[in-house]
Order: structure tokens, then C-alpha cells, then sequence
């Protein structure tokens, strides 16, 4: 009896992962809709008249921002792979690594702003097409935050020895969200260099 | 969280989920994660938002049935907004705002979607709770701060949003062009922000839920149409909700940082403004293309509600059951491509109006497939005429008449002549403003057993009824006539055209329709309120429903079964199955103990169940009636 | 039953205590003197009509115990005990007429007494079920004739209120289109009122008549008819076939009045009509029928449009005092907006385009009646058409209009003689001037940039 249940207990516990896993899947798809509106906002408004565009090339600050997120992926997939393999202490560091190329990243693009108002493509713009990179690249980095935090989460779940399962679990889901925010970055450079 | 509510569960229980066992008051009742709790927690601050819009709209009503008429009561209630006695015009376009924005978010999005399918998705499906009870709780939280937001924008000096519940720029950017979009907006903005993490919060739980915790045997094509209908519906949330978020980080740069996204050209008063370049028109899209899903999103619930209610108390199963499923998925996939039929003469390029409105027209196709079906379902049956039945036969016939308007406003050619009046007031009211309702209160009086464990109390439901069901019709019906003799909407007053004197009347009657209908609505704010403490006590399946809500026990615990949760073994809708000695079988009585009513679809192909039916026939003459197909 | 149970006179003053509470939830916007000072208001009427009210009460409810009405009459002393206290705080009381109050007392006295009314019938009913019950009749079974009864009641008198509808208030308001393509609307208006009519009529025939015909008895048994797939091909078929004639019909009637050639583009009379808060603005394109541009940042008071004089066509743009068109000459009007979105809106005409800011939108008719002669059609010789604002737009939207005529060529040829020009005296003078810092101004830029 009390096996059973426990079987039972498991199973259900194994289903809540899944679901919660999921919910994160369906999060993603919601944040890209919302990317996707932006683009589509985009796309309508330079439509709309000739003196709109982005008229300017954009910055090398982005390349480097690239490198830094993709990097940062790998060392995530790493991390996540120490944690399957309880090799915590290297987790833990590449963990470390992985918010320091996160923090690089956000750094990175706050300078490609500096860079771009230096050129006169400012926020406050009578061509919105130059604001909407302001629009994508802040509306990425608020998720950068969130994505630090659930790293920052995981690595708290690390230092206070949580149970392996619940680590891995916490891995899983920040390595998927981490990832995605790579992919989101790339999908936005993408965008915005087909037109630029 | 694996609460299991059982005691000789209780000892092995180390991992996972403490903490649900030792309730306090704080997590009992407030930071509640049971998703019955949170289910309550929404429909209660629904009723409560419900009861303001409502109030707000008497206001207006007054106004214009009696457009040179005092109430200095009202100065009393409103001070310098009603001065003299007579609502302020900008006051009155307040209202307007304030009154849509919360019955269509506030009510019928977070106060129906909310309730329901917090309540029935784990219920119905066999799930413990959501698969994320605490995003449950925060998306409950998140819409309860939202709510008090809009609220609070009452307070401000300047007054609240007044720019129409859909916030078209260039008027709610500029607060020189109306005091609501100064403070208030922002309040707006912030408020509607808070709701769309509330959405997005609580759809993801529905969709995973959904598709990750349904019990032994409930595939897809076993779950209730309530079920289906609350899916897709958050599907469709999740998918536009975030659309609008973007809608709204836009105006908000525009208002607040001086960008240009959808201002240009204007001068204010007098004044040159410094924005240059934008497009009002892009924010229309973002936001219909949100704004058209979301009627949905308020609709589909509904249309899911009565679809149980509806063959539970005709004692027949739903007719046609997969049509109505592909009719929602139809409804879904549609709800995305008509958006532009409400910018038909907004200057949008003619050939795309043309395209919008063929997309549109075909979505009244499912929407017909339904009304259909639901009269089939009736035909012959054997009806209760619960209070819950007749609130969904009420939202029938208003989804009926609402389509049917929406036929004539989804052809451009009509809609130049229609858009912008009282038609669409008329049509979206009945639509969505009454068929909608009468969904949210037909499930309110069909699960409020299973949400409280006490009946409501019938009588009143009937008087609640029959006054707000011919209450609706005396209110919206008239107001096609308006629209069509040209009469626009959001006008304060009727004096200003000699055209429309003759409408004033009508509105007088109009507004007198709505008072008694809202004085209605006091039998439903008692009865609720008074059943939950002193109504009669429930039992288990009071409605003998064959759904898996009804097997659980009446007192309410964390985790909803004790014991296992069961299985399902066949359809929601066996009702009144020929060969059975009762008119329901529930979702959980397999068919091993039915074999007099077994069909041979029943078994899905299944050769050896086949086998075994035919040798129980065999030996159990008389076989049972063959039903003429 | 747990209407007995919730039926007593507690229950009334309860109702309307909440009611009360309800309705003063906007009050909350103001700040606390004035619910104070309703509440005293309240209190006064209370103690003058309140004794009454209680009186009466009772005697109405001649069969309610006597500790229900007891506890009645404390939640009111409460309350005036409360509201007293509240009075004696309040500052500034804003000075109203004490008829007002009792007004809306009497009203509220009014709902109360319904109320009651409600709780006896109630309990009458409930006296009368348990009679029958008593006497082994069915309490059930009744209930659900009573309502298959009144939904067949609704069915006829609401067919009865649809037709009523349809010939009041559909002959107010439908007038003969007074353009061409209005004419056309107007036919596929009809044709949709009629398709829709009779689902309406059917579909609600079937909804209520079946509700009638198969209300629970005790000896039916429903008829377990979970699908039929013939049946449904045909209804998903039928409505779109029925929809796709609409469709079509629709498509091109919307493509004949939004695509028009640009040679008969070329032929309209243009006129230009610009709104703002809260008035309309109508320019004549002059002589040369060419309307002249527009730069809002040219805007200044005298030039209030911001025309843009550096364009000559502009120079000799007439100002309308009302839209005048001459009759059976296709008119394309430009639409804009100085300040937020408005919308152009002509009911008679069928015409309506939204007024954006920053954006010329266009609409192209043809008026074919005369507003001559359409008075004399509806024999009301005051009617004027009238163009007005559709797009919610602040304050004023609500009496945002101009007049519109429609006339005879040669009428409408005197009539625009008579017009101003835009260009006047004073703006000449400032046009010069201002030319002069401009050419100034583009001198620097350029040196500026160089
Ligand atoms: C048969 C299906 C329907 C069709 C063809 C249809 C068509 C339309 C059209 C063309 C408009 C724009 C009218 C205008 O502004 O000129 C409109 C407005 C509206 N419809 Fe529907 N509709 C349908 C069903 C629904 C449903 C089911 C709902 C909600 C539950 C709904 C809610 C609304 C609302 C809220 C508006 C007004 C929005 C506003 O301008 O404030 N409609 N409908
Ligand atoms: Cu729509
Ligand atoms: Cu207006």
C-alpha cells in the first residue's frame, strides 16, 4: 500500500516537472509573440513612407553581444551537464561564468546605445523606425534580467545543496530559458541587419 | 505539490510538497494555491468589478435618457464631475471607458476565464491542481492589483482614462486633448500591464494543465467541451495577450519619452506638438489584432459553459459532438485573421478591407454550425429548466441575434454607414455584453454546488432570470435602430441634431430597461451571497452529471480526490443512453459495467471489447433496441 | 427550501443596505465630507419617513415574526448612530436642497418595498408548494411547465416586439440614400435584413419551441441522438453558401465605392475637410481645382490650418461656411485631421472615413437628391443633411457637426463666390515675412550642414 502510494506520489511529482517544463515552453511562446508584434509593427511602420528605415549601419557592439550570448549558451549547456553528472563544484562554476557573460552581454548592449546616439540615432526620433531598435534590444535586455535571476536561482538552489533531482530540474529550466534569450537575440539581430 | 489528502498518504509524503497540510488563514484564504480557492478568489472580485461597470453605466444611461435634466444628487456623488447636477461631458466618456475596459477585461476575461478554468480544468480533467499552482496564485494576485489600479485612476485629479476602452492614439497620448489621458491613462496602462501578466500567467497553467495532467483515460476527445472551449481560449489569450503588451510599451514611450511611434502632425489646442512621423493607424492594428481574439477569449468560455449545462439538463448528450470541437478550433484559428474589420474606413487600403471582410463573413460559418447543434441538442429531450438551463438558453438566443448584426457590420460596404454607431453597441452588447453574461451565470448557478457545497437558492434565480433575459433585449434591441438612422456612438447627449430628437424617448425607455434589469441583478448579488452561509446544503452530483467534477467530495480539500483520482472510460455526454436503467452514466463507470447500453462505437475499434459485448448480447436476450439511425 | 429559511424582513434590510453601499462606491472618487454629508442627508429623511417606512413594513408582512422586524429596525439605529457621529465631523457640507434627498429616499424606498413584495410572493409560493406537496402532488415537474410557458410567451410576443420594432423604429429610421453607391448599400442592406430575419425568426422558433415542446415530464425519456454527420455537412454547407453570396455581393459593392478609376478620380469636384477639436474646417480647391498642401508646423493663428502658401495651388482656396456639393457631380473629399482622429460621417449620404492625423484619407459619392427635394420627400421643410464626428474625439464629439447642402449647379455656383479665401490680406503679409526668415533659416541649415 504505502508503495503504491508512493509510486503514485512519484508519478504525479514527475508530472508536475513536465507541466512546469511546459509552462515555460508556452512563457517562450508568448514572449516571441510579442517580439513578433514588435516586428510586425515594425514592418508596417517603415512600409509607410520612404524617409523611414533604419538608415544607419548597426553598431559592432551588437557582434560582440552575439558572441557573448552564444558563449554563454555553451558554457550553460556545460553547466547543465556538470549538474547531470553531479560534478557540482564545476557547475557552480560554470554557472559563475555563464552570469558573467550574461552581465557582459547586458553591458555590451548598453554601450551599443552609447555608440548609436554618439551617431545622432537616438530614442526620441521623428523616424521610428530608428526607435523601434531602442524598443527591441530594451525589451530583450528586461528579459535578459529575468533570465539572470533564473540563473542566480539555479546557482542558489547549487550553494544551498538542494536535492539532485530539484537541481537538475532548476538546470534544465534556466539552460531552456537561457537559450532561448540567445535565440531571441539572434532572431532580433537578424531582423533588424535585413533592415538596416 | 503532490497533496494527497489522505491520511495513510499523509506518512510517506517526505518529498515534494509540504506545507499544504498545515494551513493558515493566509494561505487558506488569501494567498490561497488551490485552485478552487483562486477559482472563488476571481469570481468574487469579478462580481465585485462586475456590480461598478454596472453602476457606471446607470450613470451614463441617466445621462441620456434625461440629457436637460438635474440630478444634483449626483454632484453629491461626483462633486465638480457632475457640477450642477449634470455629468460632465469628459466625465461621461470617462464612464464609457471605464465601463467597457472593465467588463470586457476585468469581468468577462479574468472574471469568467478566471473562475472557470481554474475551477473545472483540474476538476474535469482529474488533476489535483493546476500545473503551476503557485503562477495560479500570482496571475490571482496580479489581476486583483490590476483591479484596484483602475480604481484607484477614480481618484485621481485629472479623472480616469476617458479615450474609449480601445485607447486609440493620438487621444489617449496627448493629455491636452482630454484630462483622462493625463494620470488616468497611465493608471490605465499600468492597470492593463497587470492584467496581461495576470493572462499570461494564468493561460500557460490552463494550456499545460490541459495537456499535461489529465488522468488515466482522458484523451483529448473525452474531455468536456467546457474543457476544450477554456483550452483554446487560453491559447488564443496567450498568443494576443503579448501583442498587446507591445501595443502598450509603445504608447507608453510615446506618452512618456516623446517618441513617435503613433503621433505626427499634430497641432492641440493650438500648439505644435514635437512628434513627427508616427502612424495612429499601427497602433490599431497591434491592437485589434489583440482587440478581435480577445472577443473571443470573452465568448468561447461561454460557448464551452453552456455546452455542458446544456446537455446535462436536456438529459441528451451535446449533438454533434467533434463539430463542436472543430467549430471552436475553426472560431481559434479565424479569431486571428478578421481583425481589420473593425478599421474598415479607417483609411486602410480598400483591397485589404475587401480581404479582412471575406475572412470575417467565414467565421460566422462555425459560429452557425454551433447555434445549430445546440438546437439539436434540445430537440427531444428532456429539459430541466434549472436556472443554469435558462441562462443558457438565454445566451443562445443572444448569441443568435448578436451574430446575426455581426453579419450585417462584417460587410465593409454595410459597415461604412454602420461603423462607430449604436449599431455596434447594439451588437457587440448582445454578443458579448449579454450571450457572454448569461455564460458566466449560467456556469455560476451550475457550479456554485461544487464551488461552495450549498445551493443557490432557485426562485430567485428564475425572477433573476427572466428580468435580466428581457431586460437585455429591451436594452440593445432598440439601439440597431439608432445606429442605422446614424446616431454614433459615445455622443453625450442626443440635443446637439435634430435628427436624433427622436431617439431621446426611445432612450428614456432604454435606460428605464436597464435600471429594473440592474435592480435584477440585486435577487443575484443576494442569493450568491446569502447561499454561500445559509443556502441549502449540496450533495455530491445534485444536477446527476456524468462529468469528473461530481465524484468529488462536497467539503473542499487540497488535492481534490482522496484516494486515487479516477479513471475515465468513456465520453462526458452519456446521457439518457437507451438500455440504461438511469439517464446518466458517469465518465468513470466503465463499460464492463453498462453492457446494457453499450453501442458499437463505444469501443473505438477495440475488437477484443467488441467480442466480448457481442457474447454478452448473445447471452442476454432480449437484446437491446436497435436506435433507428 | 432554503427560501424560508432567507425570506424574512432581515433579509430586505439587508438588500437595501448593500444596495445602499453599492451605490454610493463612485462617491468614493469625492472626498469623505460629501459621503458624509449624504449619509446625514440619510439620516433626516430616515427619521421623518423611516418610522413610516418600518410601519408599513409591517404591515405589509403582516405574517413575519416579530424578532426579524426588531432586528430590523436596530440595523437602522445603527446606522443613524453611525452616520450621526459621521455629520458632527464633516466640514462644508455642500448646500442641496433637502427635496433631493427625499427624492432619491422615496426611490430607494420604492426598490425596498419591491423587495418585500418579492420576499411575499415568495413565500406564498412556498406556502403553496408545500401544499402541494402535501396533498402528494408534483413540486417539480410544474415548475419546469411554468417556464416552458413563458418561453413560449417570449417566443410569440418577442416575434410580435421584433416585428413592432422593424415598422416603428425601422421606418424612423431608415431615409432614402442620397448618393449613388448609397443606393447600392441600401439594397444589400435590405437583402442582409432579410436572410438575417428569418434565421432569426427560425432558429429562435426552434430555441424556444423546443424549449416548449420538450420540457421534462416524468415519463419522457430523452432521445440519445449524439450525431448525425448528413445533417451537419448540411448546416455547415447551407450558411456558407448563403455567406459567400453575401460575401461576393459585398466584395464588389465594397470594391465599386473604394476603387475608383483614377480618370473619374480626376473629374470629381475635391473639396478638403480637416477636423479638430471640436469643429469642422471645409476648403474649396478655387479656380484651379487643385487643393493646396498643408504643413502642420506652418500653423499659426491667422493661418490656423497650416496651409502652406509656398504652394501657389493654395492661393485661391475658398474656405466653406458649410459643405454645399452640387447635385449628381461625383465629389472626392480629402479627409484630415489637425489634431487627434475624427471621423467624417454623412448618415444621409452613407459616407463615412475616419479623420487621421498625418494621413490624407479619401471618400468618393455622388449626391443624387437634392436637399430640396429631400424635404419635400419626408414633408418636414427643416431638414438639413448633416456631416458629424463618428470617432470619438474629447469633450465636444458629441456636437462636432457642419451642415450639408446639396444644390443645384448654378446655386452652388453662386454659393462659392460668396466664399472667403483662405489666403487673406493679413496672411499675405505674414506669408511674405515669413518667407523671407525661411529662406534665411534654409540658408543657415545648409551652412549648417556643409
Ligand atoms: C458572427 C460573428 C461576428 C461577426 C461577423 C462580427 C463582426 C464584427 C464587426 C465587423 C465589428 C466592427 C464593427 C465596427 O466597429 O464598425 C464588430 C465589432 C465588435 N464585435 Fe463582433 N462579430 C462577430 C461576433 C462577435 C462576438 C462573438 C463577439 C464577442 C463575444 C463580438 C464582439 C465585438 C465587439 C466587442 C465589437 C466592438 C468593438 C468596438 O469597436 O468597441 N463580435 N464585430
Ligand atoms: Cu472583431
Ligand atoms: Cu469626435
Amino acid at each position: 500500500m504505502i508503495a503504491m502510494a508512493r509510486y503514485t506520489q512519484d508519478k504525479e511529482e514527475l508530472t508536475q516537472q513536465k507541466a512546469k517544463k511546459f509552462n515555460l515552453w508556452l512563457g517562450m511562446i508568448g514572449m516571441f509573440m510579442m517580439f513578433a508584434a514588435l516586428s510586425s509593427g515594425f514592418i508596417v511602420y517603415t512600409a509607410g513612407g520612404a524617409d523611414r528605415g533604419i538608415k544607419t549601419l548597426l553598431p559592432d557592439a551588437f557582434i560582440y553581444s552575439t558572441v557573448l550570448i552564444v558563449v554563454s549558451s555553451v558554457t550553460m549547456q556545460m553547466a547543465y551537464a556538470a549538474a547531470k553528472r553531479t560534478a557540482f563544484g564545476r557547475q557552480k562554476l560554470l554557472l559563475l561564468v555563464t552570469i558573467a557573460l550574461g552581465i557582459g552581454f547586458f553591458a555590451m548592449q548598453v554601450h551599443a546605445w552609447g555608440v548609436l546616439s554618439d551617431r545622432g540615432v537616438v530614442f526620441v526620433n521623428s523616424n521610428a523606425s530608428q526607435s523601434f531598435i531602442y524598443v527591441f534590444t530594451g525589451m530583450h535586455l528586461a528579459h535578459i534580467i529575468a533570465g539572470l535571476a533564473v540563473l542566480a536561482r539555479a546557482l542558489v538552489g547549487r550553494i544551498r545543496n538542494i536535492p539532485q533531482v530539484n537541481n537538475v530540474f532548476r538546470m534544465d529550466l534556466a539552460a531552456l530559458f537561457w537559450h532561448f534569450l540567445g535565440i531571441l537575440w539572434i532572431y532580433i539581430y537578424v531582423f533588424l541587419l535585413l533592415n538596416q | 505539490m503532490s497533496t494527497i489528502g489522505n491520511a495513510s498518504i499523509h506518512s510517506v509524503d517526505h518529498h515534494g510538497g509540504h506545507g499544504h497540510h498545515h494551513e493558515s488563514f493566509w494561505t487558506k484564504y488569501v494567498f490561497s494555491q488551490d485552485h478552487k480557492m483562486i477559482a472563488k478568489q476571481f469570481l468574487v472580485t469579478g462580481i465585485v468589478m462586475a456590480v461598478i461597470a454596472m453602476l457606471l453605466s446607470i450613470l451614463f444611461r441617466i445621462q441620456l435618457a434625461w440629457p436637460d435634466k438635474e440630478f444634483p444628487i449626483l454632484e453629491l456623488f461626483l462633486g465638480k464631475w457632475a457640477e450642477g447636477g449634470r455629468i460632465h461631458p469628459e466625465f461621461f466618456l470617462a464612464l464609457v471607458t471605464i465601463h467597457g475596459t472593465i467588463m470586457v477585461f476585468f469581468v468577462l476575461t479574468a472574471g469568467l476565464s478566471g473562475t472557470f478554468a481554474n475551477l473545472l480544468i483540474p476538476y474535469q480533467l482529474g488533476a489535483r491542481d493546476m500545473a503551476s499552482p503557485f503562477m495560479n496564485m500570482l496571475s490571482y494576485w496580479f489581476f486583483f492589483a490590476a483591479c484596484v489600479v483602475m480604481i484607484a485612476s477614480f481618484f485621481v485629479e485629472s479623472g480616469p482614462a476617458s479615450a474609449g476602452w480601445t485607447i486609440y492614439p493620438p487621444l489617449s497620448a496627448v493629455p491636452k486633448a482630454i484630462s483622462g489621458s493625463a494620470a488616468g491613462m497611465t493608471l490605465w496602462l499600468i492597470s492593463m500591464t497587470l492584467f496581461i501578466v495576470s493572462q499570461v500567467l494564468g493561460g500557460t497553467n490552463y494550456i499545460s494543465t490541459v495537456l499535461n495532467m489529465r488522468t488515466k483515460g482522458m484523451d483529448l476527445w473525452k474531455m468536456p467541451l467546457t474543457i476544450w472551449a477554456l483550452f483554446l481560449t487560453a491559447i488564443v489569450g496567450l498568443l494576443s495577450f503579448p501583442v498587446l503588451v507591445s501595443a502598450v510599451v509603445l504608447l507608453v514611450f510615446d506618452r512618456s519619452f516623446g517618441t513617435s511611434f503613433y503621433l505626427s502632425d499634430l497641432v492641440v489646442q493650438g500648439q505644435i506638438l514635437p512628434n513627427e512621423g508616427g502612424s495612429p493607424i499601427l497602433f490599431q492594428h497591434l491592437f485589434w489584432f489583440l482587440g478581435h481574439p480577445e472577443v473571443y477569449i470573452v465568448l468561447m468560455p461561454a460557448l464551452g459553459l453552456t455546452s455542458e449545462v446544456i446537455s446535462t439538463n436536456s438529459r441528451k448528450p451535446i449533438f454533434g459532438y467533434h463539430a463542436m470541437v472543430y467549430s471552436l478550433i475553426g472560431i481559434t484559428v479565424l479569431s486571428f485573421i478578421v481583425w481589420g474589420h473593425h478599421m474598415f474606413v479607417t483609411g486602410m487600403n480598400p483591397f485589404l478591407g475587401g480581404v479582412f471582410m471575406i475572412t470575417t463573413l467565414i467565421i460566422a460559418v462555425p459560429s452557425a454550425v454551433k447555434v445549430f447543434n445546440y438546437l439539436a441538442t434540445l430537440w427531444r429531450g428532456n429539459i430541466r429548466f434549472t436556472p443554469a438551463m435558462l441562462f443558457a438558453i438565454g445566451m443562445v438566443s443572444f448569441f443568435i441575434s448578436g451574430g446575426l448584426t455581426g453579419i450585417f457590420l462584417g460587410n465593409s460596404a454595410l459597415d461604412i454607414n454602420l461603423h462607430d454607431t449604436y449599431f455596434v453597441v447594439a451588437h457587440f452588447h448582445l454578443v458579448m455584453g449579454s450571450a457572454s453574461i448569461f455564460g458566466m451565470l449560467c456556469g455560476v448557478y451550475h457550479w456554485f454546488p461544487k464551488m461552495f457545497g450549498r445551493m443557490m437558492n432557485e426562485k430567485l434565480g428564475y425572477l433573476h432570470f427572466w428580468v435580466t433575459f428581457i431586460g437585455a433585449y429591451l436594452v440593445f434591441f432598440p439601439m440597431h435602430f439608432m445606429g442605422i438612422d446614424g446616431v454614433p456612438r459615445r455622443y453625450y447627449s442626443f440635443t446637439e441634431f435634430p435628427f436624433m430628437d427622436k431617439w431621446i424617448s426611445v432612450n428614456e425607455f432604454v435606460t428605464w430597461a436597464a435600471i429594473i434589469a440592474a435592480l435584477g441583478q440585486l435577487a443575484f448579488i443576494w442569493n450568491f451571497f446569502s447561499s454561500i452561509w445559509f443556502g441549502k446544503r449540496a450533495t455530491q452530483n445534485p444536477w446527476s452529471s456524468n462529468t469528473l467534477e461530481w465524484t468529488t467530495p462536497v467539503e473542499h480539500f487540497h488535492g481534490n480526490w482522496p484516494g486515487e483520482i479516477p479513471t475515465v472510460y468513456r465520453w462526458p455526454y452519456d446521457y439518457s443512453k437507451p438500455g440504461h436503467h438511469e439517464d446518466f452514466i458517469p465518465q468513470t463507470v466503465p463499460f464492463s459495467e453498462t453492457m446494457s447500453s453499450n453501442l458499437p462505437h463505444d469501443f473505438e475499434g477495440n475488437q477484443e471489447a467488441e467480442r466480448i459485448q457481442r457474447e454478452w448480447e448473445l447471452a442476454n436476450k432480449p437484446q437491446p433496441e436497435k436506435e433507428a439511425e | 427550501m432554503g427560501f424560508i429559511k432567507n425570506s424574512n424582513i432581515r433579509t430586505v434590510f439587508l438588500l437595501a443596505f448593500s444596495m445602499c453601499v453599492l451605490l454610493s462606491i463612485p462617491a468614493f472618487a469625492q472626498s469623505t465630507a460629501d459621503t458624509s454629508v449624504q449619509a446625514t442627508a440619510g439620516t433626516d429623511t430616515a427619521g421623518t419617513v423611516g418610522n413610516a417606512d418600518t410601519a408599513s413594513t409591517v404591515a405589509v408582512t403582516g405574517d413575519t415574526p416579530a424578532p426579524d422586524t426588531a432586528a430590523g429596525g436596530t440595523t437602522v439605529d445603527e446606522a443613524i448612530g453611525v452616520t450621526s457621529v459621521a455629520t458632527a465631523e464633516g466640514d462644508q457640507p455642500l448646500d442641496l436642497d433637502p427635496q433631493v434627498y427625499q427624492n432619491a429616499f422615496y426611490y430607494v424606498l420604492l426598490v425596498l418595498l419591491i423587495c418585500i413584495l418579492i420576499v411575499v410572493v415568495g413565500r406564498i409560493w412556498q406556502i403553496y408548494e408545500l401544499t402541494r406537496r402535501m396533498a402528494g402532488k408534483d413540486t417539480t415537474y410544474y415548475m419546469h411547465n411554468i417556464h416552458a410557458t413563458l418561453f413560449l410567451v417570449c417566443l410569440i410576443v418577442g416575434l410580435y416586439g421584433v416585428y413592432w420594432s422593424y415598422v416603428h423604429h425601422g421606418a424612423q429610421s431608415m431615409r432614402d440614400a442620397a448618393t449613388e453607391h448609397g443606393e447600392r448599400i441600401d439594397l444589400m442592406f435590405m437583402i442582409t435584413t432579410v436572410i438575417t430575419t428569418i434565421v432569426l425568426v427560425l432558429t429562435h422558433i426552434g430555441l424556444f419551441g423546443f424549449a416548449f415542446k420538450y420540457r421534462a415530464t416524468p415519463q419522457r425519456k430523452a432521445y440519445f441522438y449524439p450525431h448525425n454527420n448528413t445533417i451537419e455537412k448540411v448546416w455547415t454547407i447551407v450558411p456558407a453558401i448563403v455567406l459567400t453570396v453575401l460575401v461576393l455581393f459585398g466584395f464588389f459593392t465594397w470594391r465599386s465605392i473604394t476603387n475608383v478609376p483614377e480618370e473619374d478620380q480626376k473629374n470629381a469636384l475635391h473639396i478638403e475637410v480637416i477636423g479638430e477639436q471640436f469643429t469642422w474646417t471645409v476648403r474649396y480647391p478655387g479656380r484651379d481645382g487643385v487643393i493646396g498642401e498643408r504643413n502642420y508646423r506652418l500653423t499659426t493663428p491667422l493661418n490656423n490650418l497650416g496651409i502652406d502658401f509656398n504652394d501657389k495651388n493654395s492661393w485661391d482656396d475658398q474656405l466653406g461656411s458649410e459643405i454645399v456639393l452640387p447635385v449628381n457631380k461625383p465629389v472626392r473629399v480629402q479627409i484630415s485631421s489637425k489634431d487627434i482622429l475624427h471621423s467624417f460621417y454623412i448618415p444621409d449620404f452613407r459616407v463615412q472615413m475616419n479623420a487621421v492625423p498625418g494621413m490624407k484619407t479619401y471618400f468618393q459619392f455622388t449626391p443624387t437628391i437634392t436637399t430640396e427635394e429631400m424635404r419635400d420627400r419626408l414633408g418636414d421643410y427643416n431638414y438639413d443633411y448633416v456631416m458629424l464626428c463618428a470617432k470619438i474625439c474629447g469633450g465636444g464629439h458629441y456636437n462636432m457637426q457642419k451642415k450639408v447642402r446639396v444644390v443645384t449647379e448654378e446655386e452652388y455656383r453662386e454659393w462659392l463666390n460668396e466664399q472667403p479665401y483662405f489666403f487673406t490680406e493679413d496672411l499675405r503679409k505674414e506669408f511674405q515675412v515669413s518667407e523671407a526668415t525661411a529662406n534665411e533659416g534654409s540658408e543657415k541649415l545648409l551652412a549648417n550642414a556643409n
